[in-house]
């Protein structure tokens, strides 16, 4: 099998495995990455996003042969302590019930305010859709998201 | 402050576990405790326990697993309240399975805060004055000389404090006291303050495992290909390709089960790694013999549904008064419709097992384990004793993880190889093979004098069971009538209600808000429909037939609830005063009411939605509120997520969700073909509740029920009056 080199959350891993197999798993099962969720495996619920080159993306969707020379991002690496404007914005507004799909909510949430740190209603709209939340704490989510964008622009 | 006498078979000091520390057992009065035998409660095993360690770090032991409905921050209040400890200093932990009473572990029908509420006040107070009384042999002192105060005791002669901590060894020695003070509600400090979930911190950095993120010694992976039609066999495997698939380890098959579980027979491909059996998988050559139950439509059950809807039902459930006799001057019927509905928890369910030689140990999400064992004993012929369980915490569950089909598929698995074995239900498994929430249909009809007054009031309910799949197609009381039953909340003389079930080839099981929610859709649009054709305000019509009727018993004996009518209009109240019923609406905009008793959970809701009609069957929804009496409120900021998450769970069945069947297939195979609600389509919403001092109820399920409904009137007001779930079918559309 291929070894494949890959930078993750600033620290670089090794690791062999077929190059088709999705960086979700190798995130979760090769590395022990377990915040990324499984959610879906197709694309349409946002449970897995990292950010990669400082776009959100869908790791199940990235085989792994293609995230070589990639910067990629996941929740162990948005902060280790929960320091991140992000996560202490979802602390403050009490986000997470069952909290599965938070990790992919705050990843789509960090990869938008990192490109922009005054996102208009409609961008956050458009960045935010994709994430499914069965719990349904979209509520808080908007909530949070003003208190990280009132927060970094402090 | 409030004397409780301490039976002392209700609670006790567990000596085999406080050394170093004090724990105390205490049982917690549940549906199951209730049906033991006396003489089982002689040696009394306590079913949750809490422990106080040498650092006066509080743990309950409990048997009820969080899910994101916030009992590891609820109860933990609870016992920091009665304690006079940081709540901070207070965990909540899920008892081991096996460590407390056998059938005690069961999470569901929102009912955690309303068992444990009274059994863990007790045992924070006790633990408290034990801890009094061992400061107050240590200064040599009356306890009465004593207080307690953030975790310590205060001596309030001479002022010197002892942290509990200090003082766990000498109160594990006292005798547990006969009577204990609790406080006086209007004392709390705690409860009734909005506090942040207890594990946030693990969830927003990852860190939180989820029993998908478990990992065991020498795990392989397994996803499995089913039979597409629920009862049928296999009858060959070709799996030729798939074992060529790098990774593969071994492609097994097994044989369905019947009741209570029914999972299909299936072949599992075994892998080092998940990506490998999930690629395998699709390369799997299989015949199967679909018996003679592959023909099921739900076009062709909802033909049913409407056919024997006008006929008697099946089962009568419950009669007042003569509606025959009195049969009002005016008669109005309507029909009212909602589909099977999956439960797709974003965590799909999962489940590693490991089988050896000398027995069975099992990780993973269960809100029933009991249950499970018992099932996976006899249905996978191992010894209930041999079968250690780990409990998981669980990615939502919403009544999906009281069954325990992936459970026992994963066994069977795990039989078949000498390794542990985890085992994914993909997302498309999830939607396609789950116990749906049954399909239901609601012929209502009600006289009335000329005023609308309402005379007669008959509810055939129609539906496919959930007591068909669980015990089988001879179970005599098959009906989901909650909502329809001996508890309808109107003031009416003369009732009939009644039950017809039909059988359809598809698993069903219990979902969030279960039949009160199927119950309300109908009942709440029948009564605006009323109101409509009278022209009468449909708040005033509400009113008058609940704010003068008194509290009702619903039946006799167990399973029979207390009804109040006056809290039912109290939320309606509450909802209507909050969103301006009585002003002048906006253009275009319309306000649709429901209200509602979730009666088992002990708690009220009802919603007022306002609508901006932007075309033709085109609507935004500008504005949601919801009201809710759950009694005394214990962490409020819980009870606003679980209200404005139920409210997007609710959401989503009125407008989008639904599942079809053609073939005795699912046609839906994931979250493309079943939509959830989306975070652009969640509207404004403000929660409310009444100021209560009454015991506190549940509230996970309590605020789905009314939404349907109250949209479904908002949009009657405009001019349309939706019948059948969800409104999408019947060509409505949304910004």
């Amino acid at each position: 099998m291929p070894i494949f080199n890959l930078n993750i959350n600033n620290k670089s891993y090794s690791v062999e495995a077929e190059s088709d197999m999705p960086l979700l798993w190798v995130l979760r099962d090769l590395l022990g990455l377990t915040g990324t969720k499984y959610g879906c495996g197709v694309a349409s619920c946002g449970a897995c996003t990292v950010i990669m080159d400082g776009n959100a993306v869908y790791s199940c969707q990235r085989q792994v042969g293609a995230c070589v020379n990639k910067k990629i991002t996941t929740i162990e690496g948005l902060s280790e302590d929960g320091s991140h404007p992000v996560q202490q914005a979802w602390q403050k507004a009490g986000v997470p019930q069952c909290g599965y799909c938070q990790p992919g909510q705050m990843m789509a949430a960090a990869a938008l305010l990192a490109k922009n740190k005054q996102p208009g209603e409609d961008m956050i709209t458009a960045a935010m859709s994709d994430n499914l939340c069965r719990c349904g704490t979209y509520h808080r989510i908007k909530a949070a998201i003003h208190i990280a964008i009132e927060d970094i622009n402090k | 402050m409030q004397k409780q006498k301490i039976d002392r078979r209700d609670f006790i000091r567990i000596t085999s576990l406080s050394s170093g520390s004090l724990a105390i057992g205490f049982l917690v009065p549940g549906f199951r405790s209730l049906d033991l035998p006396a003489e089982d409660c002689e040696f009394f095993q306590p079913n949750a326990y809490i422990k106080i360690d040498k650092k006066g770090k509080v743990t309950i032991f409990f048997s009820k697993q969080e899910s994101g409905q916030g009992v590891d921050t609820a109860l933990p209040m609870i016992v920091a309240e009665e304690m006079d400890v940081d709540f901070r200093d207070v965990k909540a932990a899920i008892a081991p399975f096996g460590s407390v009473r056998r059938g005690e572990h069961d999470t569901g029908g929102s009912q955690s805060i309303m068992e444990m509420y009274t059994p863990l006040r007790k045992a924070g107070a006790i633990a408290k004055a034990m801890l009094i009384s061992a400061a107050a042999n240590q200064w040599k002192v009356k306890p009465s000389s004593c207080a307690a105060d953030k975790g310590e005791v205060v001596n309030t002669i001479t002022m010197q404090r002892i942290p509990y901590g200090e003082l766990v060894c000498a109160a594990a020695a006292l005798p547990v006291p006969k009577e204990v003070s609790l406080k006086n509600p209007k004392d709390f400090t705690l409860i009734g303050k909005s506090e942040k979930r207890s594990n946030l911190k693990d969830i927003l950095t990852g860190k939180a495992q989820y029993g998908l993120d478990l990992k065991v010694e020498g795990m392989v992976y397994a996803v499995s290909e089913r039979c597409p039609v629920l009862g049928g066999k296999l009858v060959s495997v070709d799996d030729t390709a798939a074992r060529r698939v790098p990774g593969v380890i071994k492609v097994v098959s097994y044989t369905g089960t019947g009741a209570p579980m029914h999972v299909r027979a299936g072949v599992a491909v075994i892998a080092t790694n998940i990506w490998s059996a999930m690629k395998a998988r699709k390369l799997l050559g299989i015949t199967w013999d679909e018996g003679d139950k592959n023909k099921e439509s739900t076009e062709a059950l909802f033909k049913t549904f409407a056919e024997k809807a006008v006929q008697a039902p099946q089962i009568k459930v419950f009669e007042k008064g003569d509606t025959g006799k009195n049969a009002g001057a005016v008669q109005m019927t309507a029909s009212y419709a909602a589909p099977f509905l999956a439960h797709a928890t974003l965590e799909p369910v999962n489940f590693i097992a490991s089988v050896k030689a000398e027995g069975c140990e099992l990780w993973g999400g269960l809100q029933l384990p009991d249950w499970a064992v018992n099932t996976i004993a006899s249905d996978c012929g191992i010894k209930k004793e041999n079968i250690k369980v780990n409990l998981a915490l669980m990615g939502g569950a919403f009544g999906r993880r009281l069954h325990f089909d992936f459970a026992i598929e994963a066994v069977k698995i795990a039989q078949q190889v000498d390794k542990p074995v985890k085992l994914l239900w993909e997302r498309t498994d999830d939607v396609q093979f789950e116990p749906y929430r049954p399909a239901n249909y609601h012929q209502l009809t009600a006289g009335t004098d000329e005023k609308g007054n309402i005379i007669a009031w008959q509810h055939h309910v129609l539906g496919t069971p959930v007591a068909y799949m669980t015990d089988g197609p001879n179970n005599p009381h098959p009906e989901e009538m909650d909502g329809a039953d001996g508890g309808f909340c109107y003031d009416v003389p003369n009732i009939k209600t009644g039950y017809t079930p039909v059988p359809f080839n598809i698993n069903r099981g219990w979902l969030r808000s279960v039949d009160i929610c199927v119950n309300t859709f109908p009942v709440e649009s029948f009564i605006d429909e009323i109101a409509a054709r009278f022209k009468r305000d449909p708040y005033e019509f509400r009113i008058s037939m609940l704010e003068n009727r008194p509290d009702f018993k619903t039946g006799e004996g167990p399973g029979s609830f207390t009804q109040s009518p006056k809290r039912v209009a109290g939320v309606l109240k509450l909802a209507a005063e909050k969103i301006g019923w009585k002003e002048k609406r906006k253009p275009n905009h319309f306000i649709g009411l429901a209200t509602h008793s979730f009666i088992f959970a002990k708690s009220y809701a009802a919603h007022a939605i306002e609508i901006e009609i932007l075309g033709p069957k085109k609507f935004r929804i500008t504005r949601v509120v919801g009201a809710i009496d759950c009694g005394l409120v214990i962490n409020p900021d819980g009870l606003l997520n679980q209200m404005q998450g139920g409210l997007a769970f609710a959401l989503t069945q009125a407008l989008k969700g639904e599942i079809t069947i053609s073939n005795s297939r699912v046609l839906q195979d994931g979250f493309f073909s079943y939509e959830l609600l989306r975070y652009d389509e969640m509207p404004p919403v403000e929660i409310y509740w009444v100021d209560s001092q009454e015991d506190p109820g549940g509230v996970g399920e309590v605020g789905l029920p009314t939404v349907a409904p109250a949209l479904c009137n908002a949009l009657a007001a405009a001019g349309y009056r939706p019948r059948s779930l969800p409104i999408r079918n019947e060509g409505f559309s949304w910004v």
